[in-house]
């Protein structure tokens, strides 16, 4: 078994890869193709721009391994800006091609006046269905969120769970392997570190 | 100025007072520990509890060199669930006790009769005398509660065996929500015994790196001596794919029947113990010839002691009126241990001094009267106790 972390200078991986460590588990860094020769589990963070992000991946020769190893069956979980890129498109930056994972598109919200953006803090995850990764965490329990858009999924049945902010949007979304969870588990206290533990013992089958 | 706990506002129901840890009172002046329990027999659902017990276990049965490992005092507790993962179960654990330095004869017996009567393998660690004076002295003068090799040790320990024995479920015996609401019934969640909860409330808010900066500049500490009050690593843990839970969380822990039933099993023994009324609790906190300057202790800072507790536990199941245990109360509490004496002697402390440092760590609103206090009585083994008598 092999955790990989793409890094392609657009997000914080420390955080992520501390998590992962105190948590037991080591994870490599994958920075170009042939890091991922012998990844079994991958994580996209992401902080920043969907265009900028998306560039930087296609400049590292990442965006097919990385849609090889979700042909495969391979599990891979997409956090805040890295769920977002598992989308067909997004339109921060001007409207950029993302990985197509998961069908929907990113857009920004669109929230009452008294609502700031991004919207930034402690909110719930309401799970809509049952799923292996949510082992051990009670619904509507808080995880953090830091964002200013958020993934417009277009099948009801790819929506994991949800959370409110001014409206009720999808904010982890699952299509078989690939998963994507607008929120930083990493950042979440026992929570997030639970489901990073289920991500890491998941074989990816639903 | 003195208050009496005989003015402390008290439970409705059982009797504990505004002093007791982690206490609230309802509207209708119960307890939160009464509640808990109210919610432990009527809401929870021990059938599915204990089917995932079964589960658990058969996870790691067979699989590593012991099944499990149980820690143990023996005490009434950890008897009991050795003797029930043992016989109901099978399970053939890695029994690892911490030996905090103070335990009794009739204790030992005990143990000696279950380990043999049972048939297991035991793992018995004594830590570094010296060292466990002056952590002694440090907790007593910070928290008024010279307990915390003990608290650390138990449960810090047992971990460091499990990572070096490879040994990944730990399973401990009653949940602290018996009698704290740190860790509530009514959260219908298995109390997991983790770091978390060892920093909640297990360690006093002082872990061993925090004790370490306590007592180097006097004491001639090499930092490994705290090596065994120190909780391992998560990491080390995780990597063990560890599980450190409480048998009482599967099942209903009724100390009652529990006891009475190693009693018969394992001819296991109780005791007398200082401050205690004769015969009615033979088999509460037996383990230590400390315990009589713990329940001192408690009763000078909360205005309540053992007999409180105990009895508080019988009226909530319906087995005492709250008119005897009030004359039971009054009768045992409060009283000076003759193993103060000892006490005494180990941190080479006078009495006076022991006062001055309890009298700053006395919970509000209870005062004691120090003026007031009297003498108890010296237990049938008192002569066979560790001194350091000063010649």
């Amino acid at each position: 078994m092999s955790i990989g972390i793409v890094d392609v200078g657009i997000g914080n991986i420390g955080s992520l890869r501390g998590a992962l460590y105190s948590q037991g588990w080591d994870a490599e860094i994958i920075t170009k193709a042939v890091d991922m020769a012998h990844v079994t589990h991958l994580f996209l963070p992401g902080v920043g721009s969907f265009a900028v992000a998306m560039r930087r991946l296609h400049a590292a020769g990442l965006v097919d391994p990385i849609r090889q190893h979700a042909a495969k069956g391979g599990p891979i979980m997409g956090i805040c800006l890295g769920m977002q890129l598992l989308a067909d498109r997004g339109v921060e930056g001007g409207v950029s091609e993302g990985l197509g994972l998961i069908p929907g598109d990113v857009i920004k919200f669109k929230v009452a006046s008294q609502l700031r953006l991004p919207h930034v803090g402690w909110n719930e995850l309401h799970p809509q269905a049952e799923h292996i990764l949510l082992k051990g965490v009670r619904p509507g329990v808080d995880f953090y969120f830091v964002h200013s858009y958020f993934f417009d999924a277009r099948r009801e049945t790819d929506i994991v769970g949800t959370t409110n902010y001014g409206f009720s949007y999808p904010s982890f979304v699952m299509n078989g392997s690939v998963v994507g969870v607008q929120f930083h588990p990493e950042k979440s206290q026992r929570n997030g570190l639970q489901l990073l533990d289920n991500f890491c013992l998941w074989d990816g089958a639903c | 100025m003195t208050v009496k706990s005989t003015s402390l506002k008290r439970c409705s129901r059982c009797g504990l007072p505004e002093t007791y840890e982690t206490i609230e009172f309802d509207q209708y002046g119960v307890c939160n520990i009464c509640r808990q329990q109210e919610f432990k027999r009527d809401k929870i659902d021990w059938q599915e509890r204990k089917r995932l017990f079964e589960a658990l276990i058969e996870e790691f049965r067979g699989k590593y060199d012991y099944d499990c490992i149980v820690p143990f005092s023996g005490g009434k507790d950890s008897t009991f669930t050795l003797y029930h993962l043992v016989k109901e179960y099978k399970l053939k654990p890695l029994v690892v006790q911490f030996n905090h330095g103070f335990m009794r004869p009739t204790l030992l017996a005990n143990n000696e009769r279950t380990f043999k009567a049972l048939g297991v393998d035991v793992i018995s660690f004594t830590p570094n005398w010296k060292v466990v004076k002056r952590l002694m002295r440090e907790a007593l003068i910070r928290k008024g509660d010279f307990c915390w090799h003990c608290h650390t040790g138990i449960f810090s320990y047992p971990m460091h065996v499990a990572i070096k024995f490879n040994v990944p479920l730990v399973l401990w015996g009653e949940p602290s929500s018996e009698y704290t609401a740190y860790y509530d019934y009514s959260d219908n969640e298995v109390e997991t015994v983790d770091e978390t909860r060892f920093n909640r409330f297990v360690n006093l808010g002082i872990t061993a790196e925090d004790m370490k900066g306590m007592i180097e500049k006097d004491f001639d500490l090499d930092p490994r001596d705290l090596l065994p009050y120190t909780y391992p690593a998560l990491r080390d843990l995780k990597r063990l794919r560890y599980q450190s839970v409480c048998l009482g969380s599967y099942i209903p822990w009724d100390v009652k029947r529990q006891s009475q039933l190693i009693m018969d099993e394992l001819g296991w023994q109780g005791d007398q113990v200082e401050g205690m009324p004769p015969g009615i609790y033979p088999y509460e906190k037996i383990e230590c010839h400390m315990q009589g300057v713990r329940d001192y202790l408690k009763f000078l800072k909360r205005g309540y002691s053992r007999v409180t507790q105990m009895t508080a536990i019988d009226i909530r199941n319906g087995r005492m009126r709250k008119e005897e245990a009030d004359i039971l109360i009054s009768d045992w509490e409060g009283k000076r241990p003759p193993s103060l004496e000892i006490f005494l002697e180990y941190l080479d402390m006078s009495e006076d001094e022991f006062n001055e440092i309890v009298r700053k760590l006395v919970v509000s609103p209870f005062q004691p009267d120090f003026q007031a206090i009297q003498v108890g009585s010296k237990t049938p083994d008192f002569d066979k106790w560790y001194r350091e008598t000063k010649t």
